[in-house]
């Protein structure tokens, strides 16, 4: 494992520690240049927008106040933009080589979440899994960069 | 994915809205009827009645000042004395208030997502934009000039409003405005362009033969340059291509990441007779222009060395390189050069996402080009264009002897947002380019005159005063397709100066100063609870010279979470003598803004809620503390360039 690309890497990002803890983690980094490295990032994106997707259809067959209810739904729209159109756009851009659309992409589904926890009047059920999201996407993001 | 129903059902609600917003409002008068075109004599009556009533206001300050002039005065004018930067929030007169400027998508903590109609996103749909019929654009490619048709390429995805799958989508037009949609040019049907029939450029060798140069991603993943030409040359419409089968023409030359090496531009030709093109590319940080040789573009030569290079650039998307001529009167064939020529050497920034261009002189003798000012150098000096506006691409017009500019224009929302209303992207109306030889550092961009085929009714206005801290509203109609000349004079009220200054055009325009910002308030609903300032803003700089910033500000361009809410501008060179002037393109989600014939342009993309079909609104607007503001306008209406399928069936 390169601990050197990860940490300059890393270090070009707004979250630091979290973009190290991701990388470290993963044994895909130890062959992964710059671009596997973003490559990476928007694997572990994907798999928290699927996460919280999963989560969102759980929370939906219960027992919900009606604001709660669409605050979901709405949520339930926007992840499956993340993961239909901008993890998908992200990982072309990046295997392609037109690194813009992906960072793009990258930045696009950070602000799904952020929406997603704006759907919400009162409490929302989400905060952790969109803050989380949005951790992830801005470090993608900064990585394509 | 986007399971929101489909437009047939809207026009109904867009024509309900346009005449719901012509019935009188409570607590207004009857407004005028659909507005008539202002001669100029009832503008003076108007301003002077305007001036009345606004000395009457500056007596009275409780005055409510919303009544409109009867019918019989000339209706043009609502005086407002409210403010709108009161509208946005306590602001010291002044003191310029210090609020960081928002570079990314807003969301102030407690706005709620934004829950869009089909109204809505109708609305966003440009009237006289080239833009496909649905699903994402981006770079406009190989345009030209063919046996009567401009022609126009572009990246196009037909699956979906995202970047993938890209094709070469097709259009033409005889005018460059009203364009008819034909049939893909090209898809990635082969292994050397099988994940992307990317951008690239048209050459039209003497004779009339026309070859293209694109770059393809290749089946592995490599960035290659491909050769297509024209399936039958007597076809105007240009409707089939083929792909030279000795593809690829160019692959990555050693030293250059085979991620690294794209848009091939136009060619031409040097004092050998040979071809010229150059592709864009990156060693390290820095960005290069490889250049490449060749008798028929089919076989190449690399140049050992770069036309340029500029350190800390990074990766050159889309480089375009063409003469200008210094007389500045028309423009030249990509090939021509020798005195009275200058060149202009642009490159996309893939790291920022913004083009910048040069000019310089370029010597054919070794095939390297130097800028006027080093400090203005590719890359780091001026911008085409300071708002959204990347992946720009100019071609000769040899009908009008033009240099015809075109430039991708995405969107500022959401992809979401983009896979509801079923597309993204726009390109800007084509844009003449000229070298400014007053001031000898810039080029000019202004609409091609064909626009002006457009405009319908116009509305004068002469001399209008707006004091500080005011709102003046323009009576011209429906304010959502507009064609605006603007001219702007300031009168000093001899109070002291004070010329805090957030940097170029601070932050925003409720950032108050003695000498701006003033300007128009576009696309703005009644309460101006949306609006979209464009405006100039003049300061004294360090050394004591004026300084005019030229700027868009869309921060309060919609009550929508999730948009983009920049500040966009740059200074602008006016020099002694001039007005300052200012011309926009309304259209419904792109404005398009030129200041001084050209100088300096910004594009910005809005999506309002409120401000939409009739309820949108045009204003004037002085938030300067220290002068007045005297502005003469002649504003038109837009029509719509229907832009719509070419009718195939009907040629056989």
């Amino acid at each position: 494992m390169d601990v050197r690309l990860i940490e300059q890497t890393c270090k070009q990002t707004p979250l630091y520690d979290v973009c190290v803890s991701i990388l470290k983690s993963d044994s895909r980094s130890s062959k992964a240049d710059v671009t596997g490295l973003a490559l990476i990032m928007v694997d572990v994106l994907k798999a928290k927008a699927t996460g919280t997707t999963n989560y969102i259809k759980t929370l939906l067959r219960g027992n919900l106040k009606g604001d709660v209810r669409r605050g979901l739904s709405s949520c339930a729209d926007l992840y499956n933009t993340v993961l239909e159109a901008d993890i998908p756009v992200a990982i072309e851009a990046l295997q392609k080589g037109d690194p813009k659309f992906a960072e793009q992409a990258a930045n696009d589904a950070g602000i799904e979440a952020r929406s997603c926890e704006s759907s919400f009047s009162g409490h929302s059920p989400l905060t952790e899994s969109n803050k989380s999201v949005q951790d992830v996407s801005s470090v993608a993001a900064a990585i394509v960069r | 994915m986007g399971t929101k129903p489909s437009h047939t059902g809207i026009s109904t609600t867009a024509s309900d809205l346009e005449h719901a917003a012509y019935s009188p409002l409570p607590g207004h008068s009857s407004p005028a009827s659909p507005r008539r075109p202002l001669k100029g004599f009832a503008g003076i009556i108007s301003s002077c009645i305007f001036l009345l009533a606004l000395v009457a206001l500056i007596l009275d300050q409780s005055q409510e000042p919303s009544h409109k002039p009867g019918k019989d005065e000339a209706p043009a004018l609502t005086p407002k004395a409210t403010s709108f930067s009161n509208i946005s929030g306590p602001v010291a007169r002044g003191v310029a208030q210090g609020v960081s400027a928002k570079s990314s998508p807003s969301f102030s903590g407690n706005e709620l997502s934004y829950n869009w109609t089909n109204a809505m996103f109708s609305w966003q749909r440009t009237a006289f934009h080239f833009q496909p019929q649905r699903n994402w654009m981006n770079d406009p490619d190989g345009p030209l000039y063919h046996e009567g048709w401009y022609h126009l390429f572009y990246q196009y995805n037909p699956d979906s409003a995202v970047w993938g799958n890209i094709t070469w989508g097709h259009a033409v037009s005889v005018d460059l405005i009203h364009w008819l949609y034909l049939p893909i040019a090209m898809f990635p049907d082969s292994w050397f362009d099988w994940n992307g029939v990317w951008t690239g450029s048209a050459t039209i060798l003497p004779g009339g033969q026309i070859v293209i140069l694109y770059t393809g991603d290749t089946d592995n993943y490599v960035q290659v340059q491909n050769l297509a030409y024209p399936a039958n040359l007597s076809d105007p419409l240009l409707l089939d291509w083929v792909k030279y089968p000795g593809n690829p023409v160019l692959v990555p030359p050693t030293g250059i990441l085979p991620k690294d090496f794209r848009d091939p531009t136009t060619g031409w030709l040097g004092p050998d007779g040979k071809w010229r093109i150059t592709v864009g590319s990156k060693v390290n940080g820095t960005g290069i222009s490889l250049v490449y040789t060749t008798t028929n573009f089919t076989d190449y030569e690399l140049l050992d060395n770069v036309l340029h290079a500029v350190p800390g650039t990074g990766m050159w998307e889309c480089v375009d390189f063409y003469p200008v001529s210094i007389n500045g009167t028309k423009g030249l064939d990509t090939s021509a050069g020798g005195p009275g020529v200058k060149h202009v050497l642009k490159a996309s920034l893939d790291n920022t996402k913004l083009d910048y261009y040069a000019l310089g002189t370029y010597f054919a003798e070794n095939d390297t080009w130097v800028p006027d000012d080093p400090e203005q150098d590719v890359g780091i000096g001026l911008r085409y264009d300071y708002g959204r506006y990347y992946a720009s691409k100019t071609f000769f017009d040899p009908v009008k002897e033009r240099r015809i500019l075109w430039g991708w224009i995405n969107e500022t929302d959401t992809a979401n947002d983009d896979l509801a209303k079923g597309w993204s992207s726009l390109q800007t109306i084509p844009r003449t380019v000229l070298y400014d030889n007053n001031t000898g550092t810039n080029i000019l961009q202004w609409p091609v005159e064909e626009v002006e085929s457009l405009r319908l009714n116009s509305t004068d206005f002469d001399g209008v005063v707006v004091e500080p801290g005011s709102v003046v509203e323009l009576d011209i109609g429906t304010a959502t397709q507009l064609d605006i000349l603007a001219e702007f004079e300031i009168e000093s009220l001899g109070l002291e100066e004070t010329n805090e200054v957030n940097g170029l055009c601070g932050s925003g325009a409720t950032d108050r100063s003695s000498f701006g910002p003033f300007g128009l308030l576009v696309i703005a609903d009644e309460t101006l609870s949306e609006l979209t300032p464009i405006y100039f803003r003049l300061a004294n700089s360090s050394d004591g010279s004026l300084e005019t910033y030229f700027c868009t500000d869309e921060r309060r361009s919609s009550m929508a979470s999730g948009v983009f809410k920049q500040v966009y501008g740059s200074t602008v060179p006016v020099l002694d003598g001039e007005t300052l002037s200012m011309r926009i393109l309304v259209d419904h989600s792109i404005v398009e803004s030129f200041a001084q014939g050209g100088r300096r342009v910004i594009s910005s993309r809005i999506y309002p809620t409120e401000a939409i079909y009739g309820a949108a609104r045009l204003f004037l607007f002085n938030n300067a503390t220290g002068v007045n503001v005297k502005a003469t306008l002649k504003i038109w209406q837009m029509n719509s360039a229907f832009i719509h399928p070419f009718p195939l069936d009907q040629i056989h």
